[in-house]
């Protein structure tokens, strides 16, 4: 059998990995899945077949991680897509490490679209671009090497140069050619209506609020790393990671199962134009990236003031009036991917007196109960606060409770009808939702107040800013205490309020996040309107100056920086110009004149070198009239450099090395010659030694 | 006329086909003695297929290599000693009247020969050299409306006297061009002269010159050289030469299509003596003096020998100026 093509075999693993990439850059895909894939990439790329003798031992492993998948899905951990996408991937890791016959060519490029159109499913921004180019390109590359390997007869060198030269050319022209169309497209923004409906990490990767939260409803994002929100902070708080509370909206209603608002519901419309504040607030100016998925603002509790609400649309970046809505919600009117608004937040130091205004039936609701609430959750919460009546100490009693004996945990088991008896008596392990449910209710039996709130806990700190990531969502209690108004209690053990990513994966996040809002603020968002303005601000005359008299006539004539310009981009263009002409021009370097170079350089260490116009075959001719020892080596060199080179007949795979060997040992024999004999009887040499 | 001594099959290898080469050479190289390499020029003309022009001194051994490559070649042979008085008839042939059936036939004249010597060719007047340059331009003759096909392969050794102009015709720079190769063959060596004049004396060395090949063994040999590969790259230094000497600003005309293309042909058949199937950079300069000198004008207005070195020097000075393809 034919020895497969080292270079197509690392094409198509590399093309296979692209593929990969797509899918895993979701952050879907389960760990166990990434580290067996990257593995077995790394093993086929060092042309490791592992199982290539075991292979119905490794199909065996398959059909276990196949159950194993399965049974992940039936038990609600993992949906149909992500396990569809983890098994591909695991097939597509068994074929690479399998003996590089034809099926498994054949397979292993089909569980290469197959992950392809999975990443498609998982993903579809940027990231998924890139990767279906690489993917494209070095598919491409591998199958045409493939198509032309299959048409060498046994024994015959692979042309891989003289195929891999015009095929990457047209390659690389299609691919930018594809990349030219994108970009030029989107600032065009004629196909970019409607809102973005799965930014960014496909049906889980929002972090969006909802009107409700229904309890156990959340669960995955937690350990969702894409970056939601980016936040400068004046005073800057100058730490590495905050531990503050970002505040969507409330909730104060609870009918055993989920909870929404009842009251409070304003729909008053508004465009705020925010004025510096006084130093004691805490200025914030946020931007909601399109993996947040929402129309929500967010805040530093306890927001005072919200505006400057800007709407970036895919036909350009307006201001958007703002909504308040019920559960003190702030909400954009107009739909966008992406938002930048700034906010001003009271200090933490400075909560006491801010007492919210309340209506009657507001501070109703914050006592309301299910209708049909166990009972021992009053039993509960009276037990634990011993009577204890002042509200901030009840509810930090209580959240302590919480705290000690019950347990974090993220995994879902079935839809229980009374998710908060569950919570609290069966299971005693639940995530924010329960805690902050839990305290909530339990606080509202001993009549305290107190409502659910929802936004995102912590801050990690990034280029000056803060970022907070999907898996920061959060939920957690506002207990109403008279003469200070809501104050925040969690109930959520600390250490687990904050996303609950991969470190690795989430520092690689915030360099993928950086470069995407990169791409994003000067590519995709660069609207039409901002080359107008662009290209406006450069050829607008320049304004009459301060002190010029009032009758002289403004200048018509564009500003000495367009004809700058304008100069330079003719120069750049006529350099590209020869550049491209110069390299369209050139004769290809072949593998013999390379042989040659190689040749040349070996003669020129040995003190041979030709003459001006001389070439090897003169070369040789002249050794051979002069009698030098080397005359012989060169020969048989010579005449299969012009084999190669005018005759058509290429060097065969090593035979290049084999001659230049043969041509150093003469000369390594020939200087040791010269030094044995006296300098007074040295032989014949070349006269250009 | 000789016979072959055998008859070889058909030329399949470049090896074979350098195997005959040699072996004309050294049937040549008994005629003409120690000039090996103007030998080699001469068999390389022969199976490149084109025409030979020696020009030297009475007496250098001219006549004697044109007669022995006919005897090695086993070709049908004449000489044509071109005076001034010499009608194109004298060399073409004429229609002959028959009274007894009132008809006229064609009766060839001394060029219907497979090898023809046409000696000082430059003394006869221009009418009768077009018609010999027609007929090796075109393998055929016309003669009253008719045409008459030479045989095959039919190749012209012409001779001319390069320093005795006097009451001759030079040839027009378009015939010259009709030459695929231009040779010196000068005076031996003095050592080559003794050893002639105590071996030899005045007996002719024809008779020990021996057919090793036939017609048809050369026609095949010369479909062959043609054959012969020749890369794109030496192709572009063909033509990058030819533009060398069409720039040059000694030459007033330089290398025209037909030199390239017979410097083509040429470095082919000389890439035969290699055992090679391919043409290489060094093949093409091998060629280039003998088969563009002539074809080259000087500005300046020498002429005979000194014409004819300025011209060789030239045309290497170019070939040392424009790169080989590497």
């Amino acid at each position: 059998m034919k020895r497969p093509l080292r270079l197509r075999l690392a094409l198509r693993d590399l093309a296979v990995g692209s593929a990969f990439g797509a899918m895993a850059m979701s952050g879907q895909l389960p760990v166990w899945v990434l580290g067996v894939f990257i593995g077995a990439l790394v093993l086929a790329l060092c042309n490791v077949r592992l199982v290539a003798r075991f292979s119905r031992l490794s199909a065996l492993g398959l059909l276990v991680a196949a159950v194993l998948l399965g049974l992940q899905l039936t038990a609600g951990a993992m949906n149909a897509v992500v396990a569809a996408c983890a098994f591909a991937s695991l097939i597509a890791a068994q074929r690479m490490l399998s003996t590089p016959d034809a099926s498994a060519e054949g397979q292993t490029h089909l569980t290469g679209l197959l992950m392809v159109a999975g990443g498609a499913a998982l993903s579809g921004d940027m990231s998924y671009a890139l990767f279906l180019i690489a993917f494209g390109v070095l598919a491409s590359l591998s199958l045409a090497l493939g198509v032309v390997e299959a048409a060498v007869p046994d024994g015959e060198p692979v042309p891989v140069r003289a195929v891999l030269r015009p095929l990457s050319t047209g390659v690389m022209f299609a691919v930018a050619g594809a990349v030219a169309f994108f970009v030029l497209f989107p600032r065009l923004n004629w196909a970019m209506v409607g809102p973005r409906s799965a930014p960014g990490f496909g049906a889980v990767s929002s972090a969006g609020y909802s009107n409700t939260v229904r309890l156990g409803g959340a669960g995955t994002i937690k350990g969702n790393p894409r970056v939601v929100l980016r936040a400068t902070l004046t005073p800057d708080p100058g730490r590495e990671a905050l531990d503050a509370y970002w505040v969507g909206r409330t909730y104060d209603t609870f009918d055993g199962m989920e909870w929404t608002n009842v009251v409070g519901a304003q729909q008053t419309e508004r465009q705020i134009t925010l004025r510096p504040a006084s130093d004691t607030l805490l200025h914030q100016r946020i931007e909601l990236l399109p993996a947040y998925g929402a129309r929500t603002l967010i805040a530093l509790e306890m927001p005072s003031r919200l505006g400057n609400a800007r709407a970036h649309t895919p036909t350009g970046t307006r201001y958007s009036p703002v909504q308040l809505q019920g559960g003190s919600e702030v909400r954009f009117t107009v739909t966008a991917p992406s938002y930048t608004y700034e906010a001003y937040s009271l200090p933490p130091e400075a909560k006491a007196g801010m007492s919210p205004a309340l209506v009657q039936a507001e501070r109703d609701q914050l006592l309301a109960l299910p209708e049909h609430l166990d009972a021992r959750v009053a039993q509960l919460a009276a037990r634990v606060l011993q009577g204890e009546k002042e509200p901030l100490a009840a509810a930090r009693k209580l959240a302590a409770f919480l705290q000690r004996d019950y347990a974090y945990t993220l995994e879902q088991a079935g839809t229980p009808e009374d998710p908060l008896a569950e919570f609290l008596f069966v299971r005693k392990a639940g995530h924010c939702e329960h805690f902050a449910t839990a305290l909530t209710l339990m606080l509202r039996t001993q009549g305290i107040g107190a409502r659910l709130a929802t936004g995102f806990y912590g801050g990690a700190r990034m280029d000056g800013g803060y970022l907070l990531r999907a898996g920061d969502a959060h939920a957690w209690t506002h207990v109403l205490v008279p003469g200070r108004g809501f104050v925040t209690v969690d109930a959520t053990p600390p250490s687990n309020r904050p996303s609950q990513g991969s470190v690795l994966l989430e520092q690689l996040l915030a360099l993928y996040e950086a470069v995407e809002a990169r791409w994003r603020n000067s590519v995709v968002d660069y609207s039409f309107r901002d080359q107008f303005e662009l290209a406006s601000k450069l050829v607008r005359p320049p304004r009459r100056p301060a002190g010029a008299p009032a009758n002289q006539a403004p200048s018509r004539l564009p500003p000495p920086r367009a004809w700058v310009t304008a100069a330079v981009v003719a120069f750049v263009v006529w350099r590209a110009g020869r550049l491209v002409s110069r390299w369209t021009g050139r004769a290809p370097v072949l593998e013999a004149t390379r042989f040659l170079d190689r040749v040349d350089a070996v003669l020129q260490k040995a003190h041979v070198p030709r003459f001006e116009h001389e070439t090897l075959e003169d070369l040789t001719t002249r050794l051979a009239r002069e009698g030098h020892p080397l005359a012989l080596a060169l020969t048989p060199l010579t005449r299969r450099y012009l084999e190669a080179r005018f005759g058509g007949r290429a060097l065969r795979e090593g035979e290049a090395e084999h001659l230049l060997a043969t041509l150093r040992r003469a000369l390594d024999a020939e200087a040791a010659r010269r030094a044995a004999k006296p300098a007074g009887q040295a032989g014949p040499t070349a006269r250009a030694s | 006329m000789t016979q072959p001594a055998r008859v070889l099959g058909p030329v399949p290898s470049p090896a074979s086909a350098r195997a005959v080469m040699e072996r004309l050479a050294t049937q040549l190289g008994r005629a003409v003695q120690g000039k090996p390499e103007e030998v080699r020029r001469v068999v390389t003309c022969v199976v490149a297929g084109g025409h030979l022009l020696l020009e030297d001194m009475p007496g250098v051994g001219k006549t004697t290599l044109a007669e022995a490559l006919a005897r090695a070649c086993a070709l049908s042979f004449s000489r044509i000693q071109f005076t001034a008085d010499l009608l194109p008839a004298d060399i073409l042939g004429a229609q002959v009247f028959h009274a007894q059936t009132a008809t006229f036939s064609f009766r060839p004249g001394p060029l219907f020969r497979q090898l023809v010597l046409a000696d000082e060719l430059n003394r006869a007047p221009p009418r009768t050299q077009s018609a010999l340059l027609e007929g090796m331009a075109q393998g055929q003759v016309s003669l009253d409306g008719q045409t008459h096909a030479l045989p095959s392969p039919f190749t012209v050794v012409a001779t001319q006297n390069p320093v005795d102009f006097s009451g001759t015709y030079p040839l027009p720079d378009s015939q010259l061009d009709r030459f695929l190769v231009r040779l010196s063959l000068g005076h031996p060596a003095p050592d080559v002269e003794a050893r002639l004049l105590t071996t030899r004396g005045a007996a002719s060395p024809l008779p020990s010159v021996e057919a090793v090949t036939g017609p048809e063994e050369l026609a095949s040999l010369r479909d062959f050289a043609q054959d012969v590969k020749l890369d794109a790259a030496v192709a572009d230094y063909v033509v990058r030469l030819a533009r060398a000497t069409r720039e040059h600003g000694d030459l007033e005309r330089g290398a025209s299509t037909r030199a390239v293309l017979a410097l083509g042909s040429a470095a082919r058949a000389q890439a035969l003596w290699e055992g090679r199937d391919f043409v290489t950079p060094g093949d093409v300069r091998a060629m280039l003096v003998p088969c563009w000198a002539h074809r080259v004008l000087l500005r300046s207005a020498v002429q005979g020998v000194s014409a004819r070195d300025e011209a060789a020097h030239l045309v290497e000075e170019i070939a040392r100026k424009v790169a080989a393809p590497r």
